[in-house]
């Protein structure tokens, strides 16, 4: 792996002026989070508007651009980014634009089922740790093959929805159609092959649309018509290895890999575009049960995100089936380094009353989850202290988790008026700090296990009893 | 190891327990008494006599509650791998050792400690010092192998703890002249450290007696004897190898390790720079050295600094940048120690760069800046922003303004694939020349060319 | 100028104060060493139709095609092998015995090998009547009050490699069910299913030691894997597997220097070749994600070499069950008879590409889905059909 780009590469190159247009006080600050991958280059707007950085915007561009590039979808109200990848392994740098869903209609379904699903999909939602996640995109494949009807498909759908589209057909004047609907918007267009890659390239470049190349097990013949689309000027490419099922699995999963670490270690110009995975295509299967189909399509999307796939396009929308897919994402995509929070405040198990036990422990999610299954059952209060998600051990020894801080949110919290006792249980591992959390609280610390699986009985051995 | 012949519970879970006044029975040093101290000693296997615990003054059970005793606790130690520099480090475990007693309290350490031993615990039995000498022995014991053998004495007689305090007072000083003044040149292994390869794959921490670990906890006699104590680890030795570059610290055993450590991510250190190929960190440092190109100066701020330092960065985005293991100029983790050592970034031009830092670091390491340089480099008290920043170091004339001057003499044009770097590392920015006629593009990476001869001529305009 | 010996940076601002007053200056002996040169040859004749490639060092121009070529790297180690499971000609009494581990090259990337050895999945039993979601419970029955009987519907119904035996009534926070009787119930198992096993402690730091010292002597001669060795007690289980020649799954809290440093210790008792590593498999939702990057991560060291880490991996993909989302009762959420074994599935199908050899398993479909996948990934002469997605009516 080459070194990463440092914030003084970029900070060379930037015109140094301070003028804080970024948003950030100074070109410095500007470089640090640009080369971080947390800033868009194009926040800074002389960059952009004065002809005098011209060459400076330009040598930057080349300087930041990710060996996979990234492809921006646009709708009338949103944006949508995929690739932008700058490694293989997650563990190198987090994985930036989680891998965009697309869910599927056609155009031959009858209309107000299709609405639903299109409403549905852009409307779904499931909050997890603190966050809202949904999906991204919708796919329309023109199954009638007629530019009119899909033409209406395209125009209705765009209607109810403020998701960018993938426009899915193999005939130009289909999809050109489906293009004229949605002008000024930046829909994914499906897709460019062996026949018709011509006449869908003068689409992309007229239309101004990313475009999907595709060629199915034959990395060869991506290869030309990636480059083929790139001599007509198109920078906006996806691409398309096939997804094949079953048997297919192998062949799909290694051409993924060998395209991504293609763009990535060798630098491989024809590889480094966004991965699209179609595990729809589990749904071409004639003699299977829906249920085995979806099940089949949601291993397969979790499987495709394990391995570099930008861009799924998938049928089934029972949460049942995409919620794993869902939750995979969000979590292959968090940053490896930051540690996974809850938010700090006050738990209450069962039906606690005004004797019943305090306890507290930090706000690393591994921490409260593991600790929240051992108490779940139990009637009692649950203080979670901010620690910056970092695990007992580490805060205390970091001082992250100190007497000051639990004592904070005992106040916080209001707990006193909960309960007439005053006594609070600690983790084992926070023995260290007991004797101050007294001094500093007022309240008695019994210093608990080292393991939350032996709270209850602790509790019933110390707490009860001596109550 | 059992504790049962102790009359009370021995545990982590007592580490924290504080004893108040009213509960004390016997208090030992503290701020009432002035004489008091602990010393571990490295002896011969043949001078002291194993497990033998001696009471010199008055016991626990010939006092009477409520009161307070000088104290010197003499710990003698020998072992095969036991020696002189080893002495610090077990020392410092007495703190813990004695805490984890229930109803006994230690605070602090050296000349300076404070203990208080709880009436319960004496009403439960433990009314001789030579009980608690016996729990210190077995913790030693079992924690680090290496000693084979111990012997305590507990002191209260006050002119014995008068005299030996005067005896522990000369070891601190030697102590702490040997690591200050111990040379990475002298060392004969450094140590490496991987506790932090959890959170960062590609970071291994270098620990020389020159150049603490980045997280402060770990000097290069800690990292001695942790590599001893525990051969199986995460500390370890390093063999140096060649010394490659003196300057810059570039030792071929090191970068060995480094390569062979983070899957070849990192296969080459050097230690006393910030730039080029600085030694990485992960995410646990002290504090970050921070270039300032406004004024081709380096920051320093720790993690405790709340809010923006001078040029608008906070500590916690300044990490983002420094943490993962990654070898990035201009962004250097580091540890309030190495702040006082003489090698402190000496390639970058060590404290004649250091432009800015937060007050209550300077307080801390005020002692090892040069007299000349200690009112020209402001904290956040005297500046707010660079501008301020400028001017002060201008009006001060810090050294850091002739690199200033030389810059603007040089007046590089439009150089183009060429530019100046700070602290002298090359730049090679990715340039593709992108081409519409057509052609080929070579990629060459790692590259070392050499030449005889390199002729460069001024190239009139 | 002098032959000056010291490094100096050629680009350094004092060279051009030196070529201010200078026409020329001449430098010998220079050694550059540059981290990546881009250089371009513009060729004088402009022909569009020449393909924009990138010449592979050593490749005649005139060859140049569309040829994709993989990326491969060579590796200097490789992944043990372990085998668990005895037959009669080898002193036990199992059918077969198992041979999991083997990898030289990353999970499942084919042009740079292939897995030698089919990851191996096991049926989860327990010696007491714990509380399981609906999904698993419905294919159990009552069987689930009988170690033996529900080992046997593993192996029978649901075709699993191994069954893991876990002694959790033996807590003293349980039933401390003492000793002996857990020797009965591993018994009892041995005899039920002719498979290799997994013998499970409580994760009691005071009991686990003596209770896998006592199963070890049960088992002699079957090559059983011990479960855990951790860092809070692993002499005596390490102790038993070198005596009664079993192996051992090492076991640690998603932190890959406590997994190195609970090696380094085991590797003091017993060779690489009896050690299994398990990093704790975090439930989907619920920290996957670290578990599945130190897998990643160790795989990647122990084909660089790293010794400390070059054994099979195991995950227990039965702790997803412990994710609210698949055991929930939850009408939003959709039919928990299929959400809760896919959960599983996800979860297991991701180990498997994180390099995972040993799937310690709960529900039926998750079982069947990892051996079909798994073998669809290794299986060399696989069909390879595009589908036809865009087309697809009634969909």
């Amino acid at each position: 792996m080459s070194k990463k780009i440092g914030p003084l590469d970029v900070f060379n190159i930037l015109p140094k002026t301070n003028c804080g247009k970024c948003g950030e006080d100074t070109c410095f600050a500007f470089a640090a989070k640009v080369a971080d991958r947390k800033l868009d280059l194009e926040q800074c707007t002389p960059l952009y508007e004065e002809a005098q950085y011209e060459k400076n915007r330009g040598k930057l561009e080349v300087l930041l651009r990710p060996a996979v590039r990234e492809i921006r979808l646009r709708s009338k109200d949103d944006e949508v980014r995929i690739g932008g990848k700058t490694v293989v392994y997650r563990h190198e740098f987090r994985y930036s634009n989680p891998t965009a869903i697309a869910i599927s209609v056609s155009d031959t379904m009858p209309e107000d089922f299709m609405l639903s699903k299109v409403k549905k999909a852009s409307e779904w939602e499931y909050r997890y740790i603190g966050m809202d996640l949904s999906l991204d995109l919708i796919a329309i494949r023109s199954t009638s093959n007629d530019p009119t009807k899909f033409r209406e498909c395209v125009e209705k759908v765009s209607d109810v929805t403020h998701m960018p589209l993938v426009l899915c057909s193999f005939s130009p004047e289909v999809v050109e159609h489906g293009l004229k609907a949605l002008k000024g918007q930046s829909p994914l267009i499906y897709a460019a092959n062996q026949e018709n890659w011509k006449e869908m390239s003068k689409l992309a470049k007229n239309y101004e649309c990313p475009i999907v190349v595709s060629a199915p097990n034959d990395l060869d013949q991506l290869r030309f018509l990636t480059d083929s689309l790139m001599k007509e000027g198109i920078e906006n490419i996806v691409l398309d290895p096939g997804t094949m099922p079953d048997e297919g699995l192998r062949d799909t999963l290694n051409n993924f890999t060998m395209l991504r670490r293609s763009a990535i270690s060798l630098k491989d110009d024809l590889s480094g575009f966004p991965l699209l995975g179609t595990p729809i295509s589990t749904w071409c299967e004639e003699d299977e049960e829906p249920e085995i189909k979806a099940w089949k399509e949601s291993y397969i999307s979790s499987m495709l995100i394990s391995r570099y796939a930008d861009i799924l396009i998938i049928n089934s929308i029972e949460m049942w089936s995409i919620l794993p897919i869902v939750i995979w994402r969000t979590n292959i995509y968090t940053d490896p380094v930051k540690p996974v929070t809850v938010e700090p405040g006050l738990r209450t198990f069962g039906k606690p009353d005004e004797n019943s036990p305090v306890l507290y422990t930090t706000n690393f999610a591994l921490t409260f989850y593991t600790v929240q299954e051992d108490v779940k059952d139990l009637d009692c209060y649950m203080l979670v202290v901010d620690t910056e998600g970092i695990s007992v051990e580490s805060a205390v020894a970091g001082g992250k988790l100190t007497a000051d801080k639990v004592n904070d949110t005992i106040k916080e919290t209001g707990i006193e008026d909960m309960v007439t006792h005053r006594k609070i249980v600690s983790p084992g591992l926070a023995a260290r700090i007991s004797g101050e959390t007294e001094m500093v609280s007022g309240w008695d610390v019994l210093v608990g296990p080292k393991d939350s699986g032996g709270v209850k009985n602790f509790l019933d051995k110390k707490f009860y009893q001596e109550t | 190891m059992s504790f049962k012949d102790i009359p009370v519970d021995v545990g982590v879970i007592y580490e924290g327990e504080r004893i108040r006044w009213r509960e004390t029975y016997v208090e030992m040093g503290g701020p009432r008494i002035e004489d008091k101290f602990e010393l571990v000693l490295s002896r011969d296997i043949d001078e002291i006599e194993d497990g033998k615990i001696e009471v010199i003054g008055p016991d626990i059970k010939d006092v009477e509650a409520g009161t307070s005793l000088p104290y010197g606790l003499y710990i003698e130690v020998a072992g095969k791998d036991v020696e002189k520099d080893l002495e610090g480090v077990i020392e410092r475990r007495l703190h813990d050792y004695c805490n984890f007693i229930q109803g006994l309290m230690h605070i602090n350490q050296r000349y300076d400690i404070h203990l208080r031993l709880s009436q319960a615990s004496v009403r439960k039995g433990l009314d001789s010092f030579k009980l608690i000498g016996k729990v210190i022995m077995r913790l030693y014991k079992t924690d680090m192998p290496l000693i084979e053998k111990i012997q305590i004495t507990f002191i209260t007689d006050l002119e014995e703890v008068k005299k030996r305090r005067a005896e522990a007072i000369e070891v601190y000083d030697a102590r702490d002249a040997r690591a200050r003044g111990m040379k990475d040149s002298e060392a004969d292994v450094f140590y490496g450290c991987s506790l932090c390869q959890s959170f960062a794959p590609s970071h291994v921490c270098t620990i020389t007696p020159q150049r603490y670990a980045n997280c402060g906890a770990i000097s290069w006699f800690d990292g001695r004897a942790a590599a001893r104590i525990d051969p199986k680890g995460p500390i370890f030795a390093v063999e140096k190898g060649e010394c490659l570059d003196d300057w810059r610290g570039e030792y071929s055993g090191v970068n060995e390790m480094s390569k062979e450590k983070t899957l070849g991510e990192v296969d080459r250190v050097w230690l006393y720079t910030a730039f080029g190929y600085p030694h990485t960190s992960c995410g646990c440092f002290e504090a970050i050295a921070f270039y300032i190109p406004e004024v081709d100066g380096l920051g320093v701020v720790d993690r405790d600094f709340k809010g923006k330092t001078v040029n608008g960065l906070s500590f916690s985005t300044l990490a983002d940048t420094t943490a993962g293991g990654t070898q990035v100029d201009g962004f250097h983790g580091l540890s309030i120690e190495y702040m006082r050592s003489p090698k402190l970034l000496q390639v970058d031009g060590g404290w004649n760069r250091i432009v800015w830092l937060p007050k209550k670091v300077k307080e801390r390491v005020e002692e090892f800046i040069p007299d000349e340089l200690k009112n020209k480099i402001p904290t956040e008290e005297a500046v707010a922003n660079l501008d301020e920043l400028k001017q002060y170091l201008e009006d001060a004339q810090h050294p850091v303004v002739d690199r200033w001057k030389a810059a603007l003499e040089e007046a590089p044009e439009e150089v183009e694939a060429i530019e100046e770097a700070p602290g002298g590392s090359p730049f090679a920015p990715v340039s593709s020349i992108s081409t519409t006629v057509g052609g080929y593009k070579f990629t060459l990476e790692n590259v070392r060319i050499h030449a005889d001869r390199v002729r460069i001529k001024k190239v009139e305009k | 100028m002098k032959n000056n010996k010291k490094k100096m940076n050629p680009f350094d601002a004092s060279l051009f104060n030196m070529l201010k007053n200078m026409k020329e200056i001449e430098i010998e002996d220079v050694d550059f060493r540059i981290d990546r040169l881009d250089f371009t040859l513009p060729t004088l004749v402009v022909n569009p139709q020449i393909p924009r490639q990138v010449a592979p060092i050593g490749k005649p121009l005139e060859e140049l095609t569309y040829e994709f070529v993989p990326p491969v790297n060579t590796y200097r180690g490789e992944v043990t092998e372990v085998v668990l499971g005895a037959t009669k000609s080898e002193g036990g009494s199992r059918s077969r015995a198992i041979t999991v581990g083997g990898s030289k090259t990353p999970p499942f990337y084919s042009v740079e090998g292939e897995k030698p050895n089919p990851p191996v999945v096991v049926g989860d039993v327990f010696d007491m009547k714990i509380n399981l979601p609906k999904p698993v419970r419905s294919h159990f029955g009552e069987v689930l009050e009988d170690p033996a009987e529900w080992a046997r519907i593993y192996v029978e119904k649901f075709d699993v490699d191994m069954i893991d035996i876990e002694l959790i009534s033996t807590d003293p926070l349980l039933n401390d069910t003492p000793i002996s009787e857990s020797a009965k119930v591993v018994e009892d198992v041995l005899q039920a299913v002719d498979v290799p096993i997994i013998i499970g402690g409580s994760g009691s730091p005071e009991k686990d030691g003596d209770l896998l010292s006592k199963m070890a002597e049960v088992a002699e001669g079957e090559r059983v894997l011990l479960s855990s060795a951790t860092p809070d007690l692993y002499e005596p289980i390490a102790v038993a597997a070198k005596e009664h020649d079993h192996a051992v799954l090492s076991w640690t809290s998603l932190d890959i220097n406590q997994q190195k440093e609970l090696n380094r210790h085991l590797l003091e008792y017993i060779p690489r070749e009896k050690i299994i590593i398990d990093p704790t498999s975090a439930a989907l939702g619920y920290g996957i994600e670290y578990a599945f990057t130190i897998m990643e991560r160790m795989r990647l060291s122990a084909l660089w070499a790293d010794q400390e880490v070059q054994m099979p991996m195991a995950a227990a993909t039965s702790n997803s069950w412990a994710a609210r989302e698949a055991w929930r009762k939850d009408p939003e959420l959709g039919p928990r008879m299929l959400r809760g074994p896919l959960w599983e599935t996800t979860s297991a199908l991701t180990f498997l590409l994180a390099g995972v050899d040993i799937f310690i398993s709960l529900h039926p479909a998750a079982i069947r889905t990892v051996k079909e996948v798994a073998g669809w990934l290794m299986d060399q002469e696989a069909e390879k059909i595009p589908k036809n997605w865009v087309n697809l009516e009634a969909v």
